[in-house]
């Protein structure tokens, strides 16, 4: 068992997951709070890298964010090195193909609060980020465990944007699922059973966690109520 | 969203199945090639030449060797294999899986490594001082447990006493083409790449190369096998000889590969 690959791999999840939140609830709320007409474009947006295939980011972050172009010397300058074959770039990588698990749950968490409540926080004085604080995010607060069980999972199982852009290498770069990749194709088929083993024990167990916690709530699955 | 789904049913679903399905049915099937990447600049032409002659239309797949012989192993339907090494294809006979009464794959071509940089690197013209010079800070190679050109690469490095200065600078890639875009797309600095994909035109006008030494790796020995489970093996038979004719070692001469004739 790899257990360089694996904490790298928490620890890729982890941190993803925490810049997920820190992104996705503020825009979870623009979504549900706003009413500007240009929000349904923010809302695609921020949706497509659910059908985007991983081979599109990669190449966008490999090439277009490359060092050979005007944003990716910008972006290097920043890190303080280019994306690819970092850590860092992974982070960034994860973040982009992850938004919509950590949007999509938390937008229909927050729009299932009712909006008289909204209104009347609203009335009392209640600012947005207020309304946020205090409001939206406590009672969607299963929304808020979904989204982040999912960002973390999506990414503990990312492969393609990793294969594009990681270089493989160990302790920066080389995550489980490169680990099983690699495994594979290098016949070591039982070593490739237990990691495997591992990913698909990581993703069952984090599931149940979810699910259970909703029974316990009399069975509401929606992710909505509280 | 009703309405959708009802237009979905009625118009888009059969427009889509009559796109999908008649491809199948349609025309002979193509030879199936499974091929080691450092051939993805020079079949394609081969190919077409081929098919010109024989009217046997062949489609090749590109990847790392061993990643080849894992989807064969696994039954992926491929006639022909085209290996950047000996071990691969040997392994396939080994199982059983290849259609040949030979102990040994059948060579075809030689590899031949090189060190590339773009043109517009800041670091010096490409040579054996290039790989100690301390300001390359990332070396592209394939990966050493799957394609051959990677184990050469390592090979290199570990004779010239370099590797494990390096190792820590090395990125590692799933295949020889993936190493030279790396480079290309100014990613790495420089890379241990083939010949072939050298001397395409994109980056031949791009960049600029050092032929490795040949003392400093054990030879790349490219092989063949035909795969057992073909239902083509006169056809497959026949692209093989076509590659060892001498026209065709020829052109790959020209390509960055050493004939085997």
């Amino acid at each position: 068992m790899d257990w360089q690959a694996f904490a790298l791999t928490l620890r890729l999840a982890s941190i993803t997951t925490i810049v997920l939140l820190a992104i996705a609830v503020p825009l979870a709320a623009l979504l549900v709070l706003g009413r500007a007409r240009w929000l349904a474009a923010v809302e695609a947006l921020a949706t497509l890298p659910l059908v985007l295939p991983p081979t599109v980011l990669g190449f966008f972050l490999l090439v277009l964010l490359g060092p050979r172009t005007a944003a990716g010397r910008a972006i290097a300058a920043l890190f303080g090195h280019p994306l690819a074959f970092s850590f860092d770039g992974l982070v960034v990588g994860s973040v982009i193909y992850s938004l919509p698990f950590a949007v999509q749950p938390l937008v229909a968490g927050f729009a299932a609060v009712p909006a008289s409540l909204v209104d009347a926080a609203r009335l009392l004085g209640a600012g947005p980020s207020r309304v946020v604080r205090t409001l939206l995010v406590p009672l969607a607060r299963r929304s808020l465990i979904t989204a982040a069980v999912l960002s973390f999972l999506h990414t503990v199982g990312e492969f393609g944007v990793v294969l594009m852009l990681g270089g493989d290498i160990p302790g920066a770069t080389r995550t489980l699922s490169i680990v099983l990749y690699n495994q594979v194709e290098n016949f070591d088929y039982g070593a490739a059973g237990r990691t495997a083993a591992i990913l698909m024990g990581l993703s069952v167990l984090a599931l149940i966690a979810i699910y259970s916690k909703g029974l316990e709530h009399g069975g509401a699955r929606g992710g909505s109520r509280a | 969203m009703e309405a959708g789904l009802a237009l979905m049913r009625r118009r888009l679903l059969p427009a889509l199945f009559a796109l999908v399905l008649p491809a199948p049915v349609c025309a002979q099937a193509a030879l199936r090639v499974a091929a080691a990447a450092d051939l993805e600049p020079v079949l394609p032409p081969i190919l077409a030449q081929f098919e010109e002659q024989t009217r046997i239309h062949a489609a090749a797949t590109y990847q790392a060797s061993a990643m080849l012989t894992t989807q064969i192993e696994n039954g992926a339907p491929f006639d022909l294999f085209l290996s950047a090494d000996l071990s691969f294809p040997g392994r396939l006979i080994a199982a059983g899986m290849a259609d040949t009464a030979e102990p040994a794959p059948i060579p075809y071509a030689n590899g031949t490594l090189v060190l590339w940089e773009r043109k517009d690197s800041h670091l010096p013209f490409p040579s054996l001082a290039l790989l100690s010079d301390p300001n390359l800070k990332l070396l592209a190679i394939a990966n050493p447990e799957r394609a051959p050109y990677g184990r050469a690469a390592v090979a290199a490095l570990t004779k010239l006493r370099l590797y494990d200065s390096l190792k820590p600078r090395l990125v590692t890639a799933e295949n020889i083409a993936q190493a030279a875009q790396f480079v290309d797309s100014g990613n790495a600095d420089a890379g241990l790449i083939s010949l072939t994909s050298a001397l395409t035109p994109k980056l031949t006008a791009s960049g600029n190369y050092f032929v490795i030494p040949r003392d400093l790796y054990p030879p790349i020995e490219q092989g063949a096998v035909i795969v057992k489970s073909t239902k083509r093996r006169a056809a497959a038979q026949k692209l093989l000889d076509f590659l060892l004719s001498a026209p065709v070692q020829a052109e790959l001469a020209k390509s960055g590969l050493t004939p085997v004739k």
